[in-house]
């Protein structure tokens, strides 16, 4: 497998040759971040800022998310850097008629499981971590006061390990080689945490997992499935959702917005990446993408063919919970 | 015929997060159908009453600060 | 008021005397994290942490505050008038605030209370009622950039008393009237002591190597910074999540909304932001600041232009940081204010 680092170089290339060529108008990629782990969305115009485009295992934006909220006119044919899940929400928005496969290029990357920055941090609580590189399979970790290896598997984010397609569904030019399609976890063992407990516990460990909810709305915002003009939260006539702290309050907000992402979310990781407290958000949209799963057999994303689940219906639906 | 796949989720959406399964009812009625409705009604009504007053999703303002 | 020593076996009668008539809360580790919680035990008061993960501004101005209640009913006497919320009832202390937090609550009681017409009742209550004690930086993090914002690591404005950490004992520096009493009874500080309390503070803000400049920022004309191009890239990547403003110590918008349950009902009001786009629409439908880059830009303009421009070059952010470590996107405040500088 080629590192990241021969990636990111076949990334520049590719995006200088488009660029210079014509083709598209702007390449969405990444660049390195300020901060240790956190390369941020970089959108390349023309071949010199093509330049500063990176790809490593601190990539945990969803870039299929800028694809939908791009200002009118502004670059109206684009290349995007997708690994597997941001090509299933690429298809996803394909599909939900946001954007048309032939605006966008698709620079397609085999995904090498990204990093949780929270998990790194973990591993050195309360020390200030001042950068981070990769060496092979793990991270040289340097801090005020420390410098440690850390093996990369290890500190992987949660839904990477239960991936079930790292490589791009669809594609126009593929960067490097494809890898495994899978990195071995099995998303059904570990989705909905909540299930094996008793009903009348379930409640507690949902608060608990929320309980630092700050409502900055971050995890929708991250979101390429929250392309909604104005989100029900933000609805103020009739007001659906109270603006407060209380724990109905951002009940509500979390229920309801996994709820909307039902037979569309490819646990792209985006929301927990995204999250300033983190939140395992997962542990709610888990548990509906396992249903989906059991009920209607279906996988977001994963061609561009199938209908949405919630979309159709057959009329053998199981219905034995109507009375 | 859609929503019934929507139901379908969310009923095990809430159930999944602690709500109790005696809280949310689903029937197919028609407007033919006054004795199921009055029926339905009441098998609700009683149900949620056997539960007692919601303990979740409640937002009481006389409590919070 | 001379510096005094406090010896760190001292430190639990020194806490003790805090806690006498007030309910103290000091930085702890939470989840492997700094985060503010009342203190119970001594041990538990963090000593070497760069600074708590969520600024203590909901101390002063909770996320969510009820302001007033009412009742809505005919036959009631008092109906619709509006029945204050009490006052807070117990005095508090926060113990090892960063000097860049304290900076923050005084550039707010700037905005909160103002004159006899601008008297935030609500902010005023609490920041009367609470006692600043602060822990001198002495090993600034790479995101810091506190020295380039009207503040340093060992910055005193704001605080009631200061403490520099001098190994085996503090340095205590009061302040203010109200912290008097706390060095009662504590030796003087040495010359040596003085001098090894001046050399961390050099070494400290030495060692602060993130520079913002706001020569140009102040120099510029508002609308030719408005106008500015640097926007256009500055908001490609922004999410418009609240992330930057409610991590932010100095980020105050909030948004007042009258709850009804019944008869009975409550204002209360919310932490709002500008990157919202409900924050500025209007009833009629009209959003002045209606995409994205309009809301990125007022983030900016508003801490490092018309905030400095309004209250005499105090600026609306005191670079501790939190924003550039938690943006989702990194967006890094210092290099847009670079731009908006160049």
């Amino acid at each position: 497998m080629s590192t990241t680092q021969e990636i990111a170089a076949q990334i520049r290339e590719a995006a200088k040759r488009l660029l210079s060529e014509g083709k598209v108008d702007c390449v969405i990629g990444f660049a390195q971040g300020t901060v240790p782990m956190r390369e941020y969305p970089y959108f390349a115009y023309t071949p010199e800022e093509a330049e500063n485009l990176t790809w490593s295992r601190f990539c945990c934006n969803n870039l299929s998310n800028f694809l939908v909220r791009r200002p009118k006119g502004q670059a109206d044919k684009v290349a995007i850097v997708a690994q597997g899940c941001v090509s299933r929400n690429i298809v996803g928005l394909i599909k939900e008629n946001q954007i048309t496969r032939e605006q966008v290029y698709i620079l397609g990357v085999a995904s090498p499981g990204m990093v949780d920055r929270n998990k790194v941090q973990a591993l050195f609580p309360l020390k200030t971590i001042t950068e981070v590189t990769e060496d092979g399979d793990e991270l040289i970790v340097k801090g005020l006061g420390f410098e440690e290896r850390v093996p990369t598997k290890k500190v992987l984010r949660q839904n990477c390990y239960t991936c079930v397609m790292r490589n791009p569904v669809i594609k126009d030019e593929m960067i490097g080689e494809e890898s495994a399609p899978t990195h071995g976890g099995n998303i059904d063992k570990v989705a909905a945490p909540w299930e094996k407990l008793a009903p009348e516990e379930r409640w507690a460990a949902f608060q608990e997992t929320f309980k630092d909810c700050i409502r900055c709305y971050a995890c929708r915002d991250a979101c390429p499935l929250c392309y909604c003009h104005v989100c029900f939260v933000d609805e103020a006539r009739p007001q659906w959702c109270g603006k407060t702290q209380d724990e109905a309050d951002v009940a509500t907000f979390h229920i309801l917005r996994a709820f909307h992402c039902a037979g569309r979310c490819t646990d792209c990781g985006a929301c927990e990446s995204a999250c300033p407290v983190g939140i395992k958000m997962r542990k709610l949209t888990s548990m509906i993408e396992k249903d989906i799963r059991e009920l209607y057999g279906y996988t977001p994303g994963m061609d561009l063919e199938s209908q949405p689940p919630l979309s159709v219906y057959k009329p053998n639906d199981p219905q034995e919970f109507i009375k | 015929m859609f929503a019934r796949r929507r139901f379908a989720v969310l009923k095990d959406l809430l159930e999944y997060v602690g709500i109790e399964p005696g809280r949310l009812h689903f029937s197919w009625i028609s407007s033919a159908e006054a004795a199921k409705f009055q029926e339905t009604v009441l098998a609700v009504t009683e149900a949620v009453k056997a539960l007692g007053p919601a303990k979740h999703m409640i937002k009481d303002i006389r409590k919070v600060a | 008021m001379a510096d005094k020593i406090l010896a760190k076996d001292k430190l639990g009668e020194f806490l003790g005397q805090l806690k006498k008539d007030r309910q103290v809360f000091g930085p702890q580790a939470v989840e492997g994290k700094a985060q503010w919680a009342p203190l119970q035990a001594e041990k538990d008061l963090l000593w070497e942490f760069s600074n708590t993960h969520l600024s203590p501004k909901d101390f002063f101005f909770p996320q969510t505050e009820c302001m007033m209640r009412f009742v809505n009913q005919a036959s009631d006497e008092q109906g619709m008038i509006m029945q204050a919320e009490p006052e807070l009832k117990q005095a508090r202390a926060l113990v090892n605030i960063r000097p860049c937090d304290a900076k923050a609550m005084q550039v707010l009681d700037l905005i909160f209370v103002q004159d006899q017409m601008t008297d935030d009742f609500y902010w005023r209550d609490k920041r009367d009622k609470t006692l600043l004690v602060g822990l001198a930086c002495n090993d600034p993090c790479p995101t810091c950039f506190c020295t380039s914002m009207n503040c340093g690591p060992h910055s005193s404005t704001g605080l009631d008393a200061l403490l520099v950490d001098l190994g085996d004992k503090l340095l205590l520096r009061t302040l203010t009237d109200k912290a008097q009493a706390l060095a009662e009874g504590l030796p003087e500080a040495a010359k040596a002591d003085l001098a090894q309390a001046a050399g961390l503070k050099k070494a400290a803000e030495e060692s602060i190597t993130s520079r913002v400049g706001m020569d140009q920022v102040n120099a510029r004309e508002v609308m030719d910074l408005y106008e500015a191009g640097l926007w256009d890239r500055v908001q490609e990547s922004c999410l418009n999540c609240g992330t930057c403003t409610y991590c932010c110590p100095t980020c105050h918008c909030f948004d007042i909304q009258d709850e009804v349950q019944g008869t009975i009902g409550r204002r209360v009001r919310n932490w709002d932001n500008c990157m919202s786009w409900l924050f500025t629409v209007h009833g009629t439908g009209h959003n002045p600041r209606g995409t994205k880059k309009d809301r990125v830009r007022q983030r900016f303009m508003h801490k490092f232009k018309y905030i400095p421009m309004k209250r005499g070059g105090e600026i609306g952010c005191v670079g501790c940081g939190r924003c550039v470590q938690l943006c989702p996107v990194n967006i890094d405040v210092r290099r847009v204010v670079n731009d908006m500088n160049a």
